[in-house]
């Protein structure tokens, strides 16, 4: 019955998981405020669940018909219209791009972790902004996320996936801007969008560049033009230097010459630009090194939108594209190294920052940036599967987390009243007691983070870890046939310097996950001594609508309390997926001598064309050999960093902590200034803009604004004095004007015109052809000695000349019209010596 | 008679409604003018019209220009009429309210 309803060609169900979200963020976006709380939390989570269970119908539909196929890279699709058509290509073809949705094996995982998360969050967040006032907002934001977030992963090409991508950077910059009353949420939304910006212009050049080179947008025709990408021919590269090709040249007194680099000019292959473009738009989604720096910011928004798009979702979209066009990375080993370099150096930079801050939810930003390193590890060097598993398994224990966190804020902020105080770790400590399915539950995400053996975590990130040191994108199968050096391997310090940066990033990222969890939930609690008066003013601005702020605030508040169940059940499915999700891919265990992969097996089909490209670094038994010394890394990495944090604010409760940041205090000021990007960003990039914006303000204001409209307010002015003088309100003269121009008219018709046209063949045989006129009749002197051809006036509108190479003739022309009158023209004809050239004349 | 014969009708007529409309400067006189003019047409037409029985495309033409003529002239000489109550002449060099 499945196959009658929804033929994989035209699965329509595709269209219902993307058209629920769409539906309830309208209706709530457009009633919302009239329908009332209730049925603004019915409608939401109708909304994403019904997406819940269609997108489980079609995993069902695929993963029958991956059975049915085995090996094949199956599809479900369905295409709504042709939305727009291009050329491009070698043969400058058309390209159609359509409205089209499809789902593989690869976007039927990311569409279940969008709606099953994005479900479990929706049911948090309809307890946690209870009392906001701007609840159906929140929602109708939620929901458009999901819809976006859904049409990026199930797009079938580029722009579509453009169109996802696009809405869900505008839902993100929303919910962070959702107090936006506020200033500093307002400002950090303001700049997540722009960092997205830089990173779409680089979507957008690749997508430019790959219309250009494959002709093709949707990824089968990628797929099948991405051979070209690759070819050595100097037409079919990127001219780097000087920039677009051609050459320098001096012009004037200027020796651009100099500018000319020797050894011809510097190229690239198109699979190197493309795959960097893209990367660009993967950096400003995924938040890695440079444009990570709007990502911690992004923790100005409410915690659910922390947890649904700056953790789970809409932040792995950048990994999901490196997936979706691995077949293109993989063109470039150039480009692949890389990515696998700044995933190490991002996963490493957010890993030291995450050690020292306070506010619970900036540790769990700086985390969810490391974490998106490893991911970008994992994919550079090739091991998509790993990186993409990574995705999976971070957004159950990352959700979890930030829930958690949510859940201690919620508590917190019951007693704290004000915003920043309610999330500083240094204000909490003895949770436990007060909340013990939070504990759990984090307590379960931390160690999947940490990568404690068996969970999640550990599988995913240690085989990440593994792969990053045996890899090697070797040259790319494609190019095999071309071996004049044109393509480049990573040296071989790479893959061991990727394999340490990211080990020490785990070793920090267990100790600042533990020293979060030791001072959130064990120890003594510190809220006590909160003060609540000196809030007053703070809850007063503050954009929190909790009811609880309008009641006596001298007075202490309540003891943190556990949360509802609204908030507790996604914890608990959260957390208990954070720990077992590891075991849907664990290749380091063996049974019956396999490993043990099963979404690796699902998984391959997407990958079977890029892994091609990938081989480990040396051959034979070696990489085998090392997955259990490297696995015994990974774990020592837990156990140090786990050990370290216990024995400082468990044991010591803290106090060696203190010492070092003393011991320290440049280093501890630069850590918790988070290595002063920002400020660098501010001085460099931020100060350039500026000043060209105050030299674009200068010169709109002096000839935009000034010179131009005195101009032409001065020729207005000029023209209408000397034609004022015409107009001197007497009709008859208006009339004679009238007559004159009637005479004029007149005088056209009745004076005859010759003229002709020269059209040319090949051969040198030119067609002279009259220009009709009426009652005109012709006399041609075709060989310009003087006399006519006829004696008397003919009808022949045309003649033929025939000429040899450089010579040239003059054809004379005379016309007589029905008056008598007369008319004549010239024509030289001259045939160029040289091959003729079509358009010559 | 050859069709010469009304087209010089035609013009001579054509040229004095001309030359009235430019030198008369009692509107009236010039409205009478334009209907001189476009009678001059009317000939014009009908009388080409001769030279082609089969085709009626001129004398079609010419009751559309009589219907227009019928319309101009209406129009005129109610602006004619408001003129005259608000400057109390029919002299058109009087009317330049439009002026610069």
């Amino acid at each position: 019955m499945m196959d009658s309803l929804f033929p994989p060609e035209n699965f329509s169900l595709l269209a219902l998981i993307v058209a629920f979200p769409l539906l309830g963020a309208f209706v709530n976006g457009v009633w919302g405020q009239q329908l009332g709380k209730r049925a603004v939390r019915f409608m939401a989570l109708t909304a994403v669940g019904l997406s819940f269970v269609a997108s489980v119908i079609t995993f069902l539909a695929l993963a029958k018909l991956v059975e049915h196929d085995k090996g094949e890279h199956v599809k479900l699709a369905w295409t709504a219209w042709e939305w727009m058509h291009t050329t491009g290509g070698h043969g400058n073809t058309e390209i159609p791009i359509q409205l089209k949705l499809s789902v593989d094996a690869l976007s039927g995982v990311m569409m279940l972790v969008i709606t099953g998360v994005g479900f479990l969050i929706h049911l948090y967040a309809t307890s946690y902004m209870e009392d906001d006032p701007a609840f159906w907002k929140f929602f109708a934001y939620l929901n458009l996320f999901v819809f976006a977030m859904l049409v990026l992963v199930l797009a079938d090409n580029l722009p579509v996936l453009f169109i996802g991508w696009e809405g869900v950077g505008l839902c993100s910059y929303l919910l962070i801007g959702f107090w936006y009353q506020e200033l500093p949420n307002a400002a950090a939304g303001k700049k997540a969008f722009i960092a997205n910006r830089i990173g779409d212009f680089g979507l957008i050049c690749g997508m430019f560049l790959l219309v250009h080179y494959t002709g093709a947008l949707d990824w089968t025709g990628i797929a099948n033009g991405s051979g070209s990408l690759v070819s050595t021919v100097d037409l079919q590269r990127v001219h780097v230097w000087p920039i677009g090709g051609g050459e320098f040249r001096d012009i004037g007194f200027l020796p651009l010459h100099l500018l000319q680099p020797h050894a011809g000019n510097i190229t690239i292959s198109a699979a190197t630009a493309i795959a960097l473009m893209l990367f660009l738009g993967c950096t400003g989604k995924s938040a890695q090194i440079p444009l990570y720096v709007w990502l911690p910011d992004a923790m100005a928004g409410p915690t659910p939108v922390s947890a649904l798009i700056h953790a789970a979702t809409m932040v792995t979209a950048g990994v999901y594209l490196v997936c979706r066009l691995s077949f293109v990375f993989v063109l470039s080993p150039f480009t692949m190294t890389v990515i696998a370099i700044t995933g190490a150096a991002t996963a490493l930079l957010a890993a030291t920052i995450a050690l020292v801050q306070n506010d619970i939810k900036k540790v769990l930003a700086y985390s969810t940036v490391s974490q998106l390193g490893f991911m970008f590890i994992g994919v550079g060097v090739g091991a998509f599967t790993a990186g993409f598993f990574h995705v999976f398994t971070h957004a159950f224990f990352k959700a979890c987390l930030f829930l958690g966190a949510g859940s201690v804020i919620h508590a917190m902020h019951a007693r704290i009243h004000d915003g920043v105080q309610s999330q500083d770790v240094r204000n909490m400590g003895g949770l436990r007691k007060y909340m013990p399915l939070t504990y759990w539950t984090f307590f379960a995400s931390t160690l999947a983070i940490a990568g404690c053996p068996f969970t999640s975590g550990f599988f995913s990130k240690d085989e990440i870890l593994y792969r990053a040191f045996v890899d090697h994108t070797v040259n790319p199968f494609r190019i095999a046939a071309y071996s004049d050096g044109g393509h480049w391997a990573a040296p071989n310090w790479v893959a061991p310097a990727v394999f340490i940066v990211g080990l020490l990033a785990a070793v920090m990222t267990a100790f600042y996950m533990f020293r979060v969890m030791f001072l959130t939930f064990h120890g003594d609690f510190r809220g006590w001594t909160i003060g609540r008066a000196s809030m007053i003013s703070h809850s007063e601005v503050s954009g929190h609508g909790h009811g609880e702020h309008h009641e006596d605030l001298t007075k202490p508040g309540h003891a943190p309390h556990e949360s509802p169940w609204q908030m507790t059940v996604p914890l608990i499915v959260l957390g208990t997926c954070a720990i077992f999700a590891g075991f849907l891919n664990a290749p380091i265990i063996k049974i019956g001598g396999k490993p043990w992969e099963p979404m690796g097996k699902w998984l391959d089909p997407v990958f079977e064309d890029a892994v091609k490209a990938v081989g480990f670094r040396q051959p034979g038994e070696w990489a085998a050999s090392m997955e259990w010394p490297l696995a015994a890394c990974g774990i020592s990495a837990f156990v140090i960093g786990t050990g370290v944090a216990y024995w400082m604010y468990i044991a010591q409760a803290g106090r060696p902590a203190k010492s070092l940041a003393e011991a320290m205090p440049g280093l501890h000021k630069l850590l918790m200034d988070k290595w002063r990007i920002d400020e660098l960003y501010e001085v460099t990039v931020l100060a350039m803009v500026d000043a060209l914006a105050d030299t674009f303000a200068v010169f709109d204001q002096s000839v935009v604004d000034g010179l131009l409209p005195r101009l032409s307010s001065l020729i207005v002015v000029g023209l209408g004095t000397v034609l004022r003088v015409f107009q001197n309100g007497v009709v008859h003269v208006y009339a004679a004007f009238m007559v004159v121009g009637l005479a004029a008219t007149g005088w056209f018709f009745v004076a005859p015109h010759a003229d002709a046209t020269v059209t040319v063949s090949d051969n040198g045989d030119y067609v002279v052809q009259a220009s009709p006129g009426m009652g005109y009749s012709y006399q041609w002197d075709t060989n310009g000695d003087g006399t006519p051809d006829e004696k008397t006036f003919g009808n022949t509108q045309q003649v033929k000349v025939h000429l040899d190479p450089g010579k040239s003739q003059t054809v004379r022309l005379e016309v007589q019209n029905a008056f008598g009158l007369h008319g004549a023209k010239e024509i030289p004809i001259t045939r160029p010596s040289a091959p003729l050239e079509v358009g010559q004349l | 008679m050859p069709v010469e014969y009304y087209v010089t009708l035609s013009g001579i007529l054509f040229a004095i409604g001309g030359v009235g409309f430019l030198v008369r400067r009692n509107v009236l006189v010039a409205l009478m003018s334009i209907e001189v003019m476009l009678n001059a047409v009317n000939i014009a037409l009908v009388a080409f019209n001769r030279s082609r029985p089969a085709n009626l495309n001129g004398q079609m033409f010419t009751f559309f220009l009589i219907a227009a003529e019928a319309a101009e002239v209406a129009v005129g000489l109610a602006i004619v009429l408001s003129l005259f109550r608000i400057k109390r002449t029919v002299r058109s060099d009087e009317a330049d309210l439009l002026k610069n």
